[in-house]
């Protein structure tokens, strides 16, 4: 008897116990995948960063500087401080580097500097992790570029300034810890020391310095931080502290990872509906059994093992190929670990590590299974030979009755009343098609989020046409009067707006003085939208980035006052408004023109602007990248991306992904669904013949029923992408600086295109799998 | 006189295997006139059912012919041989077969809406009133699982008659119920027959018999004999005499 109702299973339930299998297949595969990429992303953050060494502390500045004062300095807190290192920048502008056929790094938002290896510490590595080592002639090249601009070993470089030029020959690529990321604004490049001095004679760009400490092993980060601000040493570039790096490095895998488990945890959600619906699907067909069973004694708990092994079996089996497999899957995740963290990932965490996903499955699955198999339990002996288990237990009130249908045909309408009296069973279903859309329309809005020029929202910048950033050069502070000026009388520039980023001091939450960065100019001009309160208007207002508000932050609201240094005195400022911004590890602040200038400390200069209706946006940048060379100019969609860098790349792949995905399973779950219902129906169906409908009738009928399933769920599925999303991602983004990311939604790709597709390919799944049998005789069903 | 249903050499064979048929009709003749009563007999598993369901086109036969009201049936299609069920033929079970998600109404009228979608109304009114003659009224807006054996067997009536079937066919329809019901569902059978729809039924059931007016006694895939005898008349007939004589012919074919 076992045997026959296990092997009944096996026969009639070829298709199921196989998709069934493949799920949690799959479920493992990718959990076991995202666990190891978690391993590999440990490992080889840490193997980085034993090999790189970053420093825990950094202070960047620009102008006078004396090392002697900082030796001192690091003297007194040897307590804390393990070793000091200054390295000093030579800043270039993109344009001065030219590669291939007449092109040059114009192009970039990043910083580029020529830096020369340290010696103490953060050293910039090569790809196998080796310390650089550069010799005369060559240059050694940050990943980012190398990808960015195709960039091969062997390729030429040259350097031109004024009328020098230098040539090198890219030997390596850098691997930088703390500027690998496209979020972290500049990158450097590494040259020999002779190299170094040569250029520094051709006098080309600009010096800055990166004032770098290593502390002990208990090396207090923030004590050191306000000493060195009390001693007044230089510093009127931003303070980076370790952690940042760590973040950005393992920001986009992290992410990966990320989605790959919420994918793993809808499959294992799926492959538990699967057996739910085989379960309930086919135990109106071995309750005889089961009753006999009962009937001659044999137990419960025997019973239920017989259903229950064949989960364990299938699970174990599912385990053991899903781990095998997913060390073939992760090496195509994880290119861009091998090649920004490490290009040796042979370590053995992931082999343990990637063990949790199959032993959580099979934990989830058989547990899941029990749960159903308690049914078994309710089933008295006698019941179980009569009566149909999905029909037990409901003595609802009559509703849809069929006179009470207006608008459909007979047979529509018995399609549409079927969803609501046995919603039970099609609720797998709806919940298929609902996770099919979102992860569609989720990954698609995310895009469409980063694609859009609103997306500056959340980097802090009101929406314009053109932005202009001029870096430090010589000539930077004529070049921005000049360059407002001429805006001034160009007809073609509907407006403009010019802002001044500097470093000024700010009193922390503890009461010591930090570094901030404050924009000062008129926002009034490209208004942003404020998560609370509004831009500063008059003088004596500030509004703060959310990270710079938030309790890591200075832990201010709105109405709160800030004190600020300027100009050597104090001023009390009132907090009028706080903003998103992930840009500068998402610790900003603006304040109205007022507020006066740090002249000695200003980093940046920025301009935005919206052309006049009828300009052509492509021309006019060209115009004034041609005027002023060192400037930056790009519309405000080139500046998101380019900063978000391969963070869209990975978005496109999954939204690809998703599509593929969401089809599958959508097609494999309603063709097994309605395999499934038919031949649950099948007696049902036979009545309906019998009394008159022809085959296609039925069909009408399930199909209307699906496709009613099919509507609801893309209505709800993209509800929930809209606003579960929403809060997904925005919870997902507050770390790095923005709490309310409001998706992009494009309503024709949403509303029309998404869900026509799904319809398209579900509706011609569900036409050729809904095949209602004409051939064999009709009297087979009835006659026992 | 017309028959409504003409089989003539009817085989039916179904295959079980490779090389392994069962030949469960064989060579079969059979009449039946319009209005006639008309009663299956037999042992079990003497083909009685498969006879009815070829014959109704319920089921395909493998050579021969069937006519139906002088059409012959065999190779219509499906839609075609679906479409005379709904609206010239009525089939009652002993497993009554009512569909699980309607009330019983619904399940009365639900062939009506199919054949004449636009009035709702009127197959409504048909229903109630086919609930009525049968005596349930009460229970029109009733689940299938609120009712007993007998009252189901009604609604499946009911649902049979809706279109004004020129024929009921029944596969033991009082196999399940007790005598009182059994002999209920008889006479609303006979007067459906005495409005004028021919009515043919298969049963075990002697009592039953004798309330046709023709009794088809099948063995083994054969019309073996009949009995053909007056319309039933309760008033001027003893029903025991009647069951007694028909006992008696079965005996002499073998039962
Ligand atoms: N579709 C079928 N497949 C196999 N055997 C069948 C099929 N239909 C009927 N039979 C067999 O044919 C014989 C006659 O069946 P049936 O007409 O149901 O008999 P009755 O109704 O007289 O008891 C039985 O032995 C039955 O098992
Ligand atoms: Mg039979």
């Amino acid at each position: 008897m076992f045997l026959k109702i296990i092997k009944n299973d096996f026969y009639r339930k070829k298709i199921i116990t196989g998709t069934v299998f493949v799920f949690i297949t799959m479920a493992v595969l990718l959990g076991a995948s995202a666990t190891n990429i978690v391993a590999n992303l440990i490992q080889s953050m840490t193997e980085l960063q034993e090999r790189a060494v970053p420093a825990d502390i950094t202070q960047m500045h620009s102008g006078k500087y004396n090392q002697g004062e900082i030796d001192k300095f690091t003297e007194e807190q040897r307590e804390n401080i393990e070793m000091q290192e200054t390295m000093v920048l030579l800043t270039l502008d993109g344009s001065n580097i030219h590669f291939g056929k007449n092109q040059t790094m114009a192009g970039t938002v990043q910083d580029i500097s020529f830096v020369v290896q340290n010696k103490k510490f953060d050293f910039i590595l090569d790809l196998d992790n080796e310390k650089l080592d550069i010799k005369e002639g060559e240059v050694a090249v940050p990943i980012y570029f190398m990808e960015q601009y195709d960039l091969k070993i062997g390729d030429t470089i040259t350097v031109k300034s004024g009328g020098d030029e230098k040539a090198f020959v890219i030997s390596d690529y850098a691997r930088d810890f703390e500027m690998n990321s496209s979020l972290t604004s500049s990158k450097r490049f590494v040259i020999n020391q002779n190299d170094y001095d040569e250029m520094l004679e051709m006098q080309a760009g600009e010096l800055e310095y990166l004032i770098e400490f290593k502390l002990n092993e208990n090396g207090d980060s923030q004590a050191v931080q306000t000493a060195y601000i009390e001693a007044g040493l230089p510093a009127n570039g931003p303070t980076v502290g370790g952690s940042i790096f760590l973040l950005f490095n393992a920001m986009s895998d992290a992410a990966v990872v990320m989605v790959i488990i919420f994918i793993s945890i809808l499959l294992i959600i799926i492959a538990s509906l699967c057996i739910r619906l085989t379960f309930l699907a086919t135990i109106d067909e071995d309750l005889r059994e089961i009753g006999v069973m009962k009937a001659i004694g044999i137990s419960k708990k025997d019973v239920k093992n017989v259903y229950l092994n064949k989960y364990r079996v299938m699970s174990v089996a599912a385990g053991i190929i899903g781990y095998l497999l997913s060390f073939v899957l992760v090496y195509l995740f994880n290119g861009n670990m091998r090649l920004y963290l490490s290009s040796d990932l042979s370590g053995n965490l992931k082999y343990l590590l990637s063990l949790i996903a199959p032993l959580f499955v099979y934990f989830m699955i058989v547990m899941y299974s029990k749960k159903i198999l308690k049914r078994i339990d309710k089933i008295s002996a006698v019941e179980a030979l009569r009566s149909d288990i999905m029909e037990r237990g409901k003595n609802r009130k009559y509703s849809f009755r069929l006179l009470t249908n207006k608008f459909f045909s007979t047979n529509i309408y018995m399609g549409l009343r079927d969803v609501w009296k046995r919603f039970k069973l099609y609720r797998l279903l709806f919940f298929i098609f609902v996770v099919c859309t979102f992860i569609v329309i989720l990954p698609l809005n995310m895009y469409n989020t980063m694609n859009s020029p609103e997306f500056s929202t959340y980097m802090g910048i009101g929406k314009s046409d053109i932005r202009i950033d001029l870096r430090r050069t010589d000539t930077i502070t004529e070049d921005f009067n000049k360059l407002q000026e001429e805006l001034k009388n160009d007809s073609d520039i509907e407006k403009y707006a010019a802002y001044i980023t500097s470093s000024y001091q700010v009193k922390n939450a503890e009461g010591s003085w930090d570094y901030m960065n404050i924009e000062t100019g008129d926002f009034s001009v490209f208004p942003l939208n404020y998560l609370e309160g509004r831009a500063p208007k008059v003088e004596g207002e500030i509004s703060l980035s959310y990270a710079n508000a938030s309790k890591d932050g200075l832990n201010k609201k709105v109405g709160d006052e800030v004190v600020v240094k300027v100009a050597g005195t104090a001023k009390t400022l009132k907090v009028s408004g706080i903003y998103q911004d992930i840009t500068n590890g998402g610790k900003t602040a603006k304040a109205n023109t007022s507020l006066s200038i740090n002249e000695e400390a200003v980093l940046w200069y920025i301009v935005s602007m919206d052309v006049a209706q009828g300009v052509d946006i492509r021309e006019k940048m060209d115009y004034y990248q041609n005027t002023y060379e060192s400037a930056q100019i790009n519309d405000i969609k080139e500046y998101t991306q380019q900063t978000l860098g391969n963070i869209i790349d990975q978005m496109t792949t999954i939204v690809i992904a998703g599509i593929a995905i969401a089809i599958l399973i959508a097609v494999l779950i309603t063709a097994l669904f309605l395999k499934m219902l038919l031949s649950k129906d099948m007696s049902q169906i036979a009545i309906m013949r019998s009394v008159g409908l022809t085959s296609k009738n039925v069909k009408h009928q399930y199909m209307a029923g699906t496709l009613l399933v099919l509507t609801l769920g893309i209505i709800f599925g993209v509800l929930a992408s809209n606003y579960l999303g929403e809060f997904l991602v925005s919870m997902a983004m507050s770390t790095m600086g923005a709490a309310k990311i409001e998706l992009v939604n494009i309503a024709w790709q949403t509303w029309l295109l998404c869900p026509l597709a799904l319809i398209v390919v579900v509706g011609y799944t569900i036409s050729v799998c809904c095949k209602v049998t004409e051939e064999d005789d009709l009297s087979v069903v009835f006659k026992s | 006189m017309t028959n409504i249903i003409e089989a003539i050499s009817m085989n039916k064979k179904v295959e079980l295997g490779k090389d392994n048929e069962l030949h469960i009709l064989k060579d079969v003749n059979l009449e039946i006139e319009e209005g006639e009563f008309v009663s299956v007999m037999g042992p079990s598993g003497s083909g009685k059912s498969t006879l009815l369901y070829n014959v109704s086109g319920m089921d395909r036969i493998t050579s021969g012919s069937v006519k139906f009201k002088g059409r012959e049936i065999g190779g219509l299609k499906e839609e075609e041989l679906a479409k005379i069920r709904l609206k010239n033929m009525g089939f009652i079970f002993q497993d009554i077969n009512l569909l699980k998600n309607l009330s019983l109404i619904d399940n009365v009228m639900f062939p009506a809406l199919v054949s004449k979608d636009k009035d709702k109304k009127a197959g409504h009114q048909k229903a109630k009133k086919l609930l009525e003659m049968t005596g349930i009224e009460k229970l029109a807006d009733h689940n299938i699982t609120q009712a007993s054996g007998g009252q189901l067997q009604r609604v499946g009536i009911c649902r049979a008659l809706i279109n004004d079937p020129d024929i009921i066919f029944g596969d033991e329809p009082t196999g399940a119920l007790d005598s009182k019901s059994t002999e209920e569902i008889m006479s609303i059978l006979a007067e459906i027959n005495k409005k004028g729809t021919t009515v043919m039924i298969v049963t075990h059931d002697v009592k039953v018999a004798a309330k046709t007016e023709r009794i088809l006694y099948m063995v083994d895939g054969n019309i073996v004999a009949q009995k053909k005898m007056r319309k039933y008349d309760a008033q001027h007939e003893d029903i025991k005499e009647r069951e007694e004589s028909i006992m008696k012919w079965l005996v002499e074919n073998g039962f």
